[in-house]
């Protein structure tokens, strides 16, 4: 596998005041890489870094083994697509106005436009003024902008935030769709939900330090106990350990017909964010 | 520095339909044409009054309306995405400059002829002009690119408008105030040194001066704006 993103000891400080200090991180072709923490951790400052739109203080930041000041240059931009917060859509212009600015800047078909309106769910409403639009409709617009000339890396900022649960399903499904096309996705989040469906690895940011990174399933393991909570009939609740003494309890119960649920007690990610920092993600 | 047309004509064709749309910075437009019918109405036919409405015309639209399209893409975060995208800095530079420059063109145009006035060599002003526009293009964008918003830079643009639209008339007074002589080597001094200069005999040093002063003004305002171009790619 090759590495899309490589970051070594990155250090960033805004008046003396650090935003991140020593992260370090390697994201594979292919991967969609979740990058998870409370507002104000450093990951807003991280993606801007990684696309060269704010200076590093330290440290070695490589985007497809160049470094990443190297994305300023025009030619480059082609390969990554970002969706940010702020939207830097033209609001007296259209859906379909805007889209066709971008495809002309990166000099795509013209069935690009109603494949990214596709990929967004918006083409009905193409016709609409981006003035006219919800909060989500402009986070799907950004997304459909930021994917339309299929890029190698994909850098998404709270992608879901302002979405409803249909359309955030749709975006999930349109997210694993191109990433199977092989776009690497570095997506950043705070909620634990939508980094256990989509990421393959995930990193905790917290106060501009990586506190641990893994997969969810193999953080899940590292921080969680194999303990596993049996339901009986009668309304008793029962933790049981993995090991021969336990088992026999629980055959016991299973052959007298006493037990109504039993599942693992597997942390979720936001159980192991807490149990790690001591703190909320929100 | 790599240029695509197409990537210049989808700037320019954006920038015209924003322009359309918005009624606050269009409407400028229309300021010096109204100011060159009532000059016409005064009756005044010296080539200093010929000049007011067309050099307000070249601070007043060209370089207004350039710096409100810039200030308005920085405060709402569009300028950044253009950057993000493959467009160059000269596909953005030339893109945005070149709506402005066709208006310019216009509102020139139409403010010579409701002025009433008739260029003794036709050639000649019309080149200066084009390097005019040029020049305060230029000035709109460094203006532009200071500003955070388009409110930021309607002040910002308040000094311009009035030092490059008055130069001329400010030269009038450098004999008591001999400081002001240096208004001379003004853009808009220079353009009405060379159509006083056309109007009588004139050298051709009379002509190169004044051009050259204005291209070497278009330059080094260009540079600048370049430079801060880049300052403004990154945070």
């Amino acid at each position: 596998m090759n590495a899309v993103i490589e970051v070594q000891h990155l250090k960033k400080t805004f008046n003396k005041e650090a935003a991140l200090q020593d992260v370090s991180f390697t994201i594979q072709k292919g991967e969609i890489f979740g990058f998870l923490g409370p507002s104000g951790s450093g990951k807003t400052t991280t993606i801007k870094i990684l696309t060269a739109q704010t200076e590093k203080t330290a440290g070695e930041v490589l985007l497809f083994g160049r470094p990443a000041d190297e994305m300023k240059q025009s030619q480059n931009r082609k390969r990554f697509g970002i969706l940010t917060d702020n939207s830097g859509l033209y609001t007296r212009l259209s859906i379909e106005e805007n889209l066709s600015l971008y495809s002309n800047l990166y000099q795509l078909p013209k069935s690009a436009v109603k494949e990214a309106l596709d990929f967004v769910n918006l083409n009905s409403e193409r016709k609409k003024k981006i003035s006219q639009l919800s909060k989500g409709m402009l986070q799907r617009v950004t997304l459909a902008r930021a994917i339309m000339h299929k890029p190698e890396l994909l850098f998404l900022d709270e992608p879901t935030s302002a979405l409803d649960p249909v359309n955030t399903q749709h975006i999930y499904n349109g997210l694993r769709r191109l990433n199977e096309m092989g776009t690497t996705i570095f997506l950043t989040t705070h909620d634990m939900s939508e980094a256990e469906i989509l990421c393959d690895r995930v990193a905790f940011l917290h106060k501009g330090k990586i506190r641990a990174i893994g997969a969810p399933k193999q953080l899940k393991k590292e921080f969680g106990d194999d303990s596993i909570t049996v339901e009986l009939k009668n309304g008793a609740c029962e933790i049981i350990q993995t090991g021969e003494q336990d088992a026999q309890k629980l055959f016991h119960w299973m052959q007298s017909n006493e037990v109504s649920r039993i599942y693992t007690n597997e942390p979720t990610l936001g159980n192991i964010f807490m149990q790690i920092t001591g703190s909320d993600l929100l | 520095m790599n240029i695509s047309m197409t990537r210049i004509q989808a700037i320019f064709m954006k920038d015209y339909k924003e322009f359309s749309r918005n009624y606050a910075v269009s409407t400028m437009a229309l300021m010096p044409l109204f100011m060159a019918i009532l000059y016409n109405q005064t009756g005044a036919n010296a080539i200093i009054t010929y000049f007011l409405p067309i050099n307000m015309a070249f601070s007043m639209v060209t370089t207004y309306v350039q710096c409100c399209l810039i200030a308005e893409e920085k405060e709402k975060n569009t300028l950044r995405s253009l950057m993000l995208s493959p467009a160059s800095l000269g596909d953005i530079l030339i893109g945005k400059s070149l709506f402005v420059f066709i208006v310019t063109i216009v509102v020139v145009a139409l403010t010579i002829f409701l002025v009433g006035y008739e260029p003794a060599n036709f050639f000649i002003i019309a080149i200066a002009l084009v390097f005019s526009a040029v020049f305060y293009i230029a000035m709109g964008t460094v203006c532009g690119l200071f500003a955070k918003s388009i409110m930021e830079g309607s002040i910002i643009v308040l000094p311009v408008i009035f030092i490059f639209s008055f130069a001329p008339i400010i030269l009038g007074l450098s004999e008591a105030f001999p400081i002001l002589k240096v208004a001379e080597w003004l853009p808009s001094s220079q353009l009405v040194l060379l159509a006083e200069a056309l109007e009588g005999t004139f050298t051709t040093m009379d002509v190169i001066i004044p051009i050259a002063t204005i291209i070497v003004w278009s330059l080094v305002t260009w540079i600048v704006a370049g430079f801060i171009y880049k300052k403004r790619m990154v945070d």
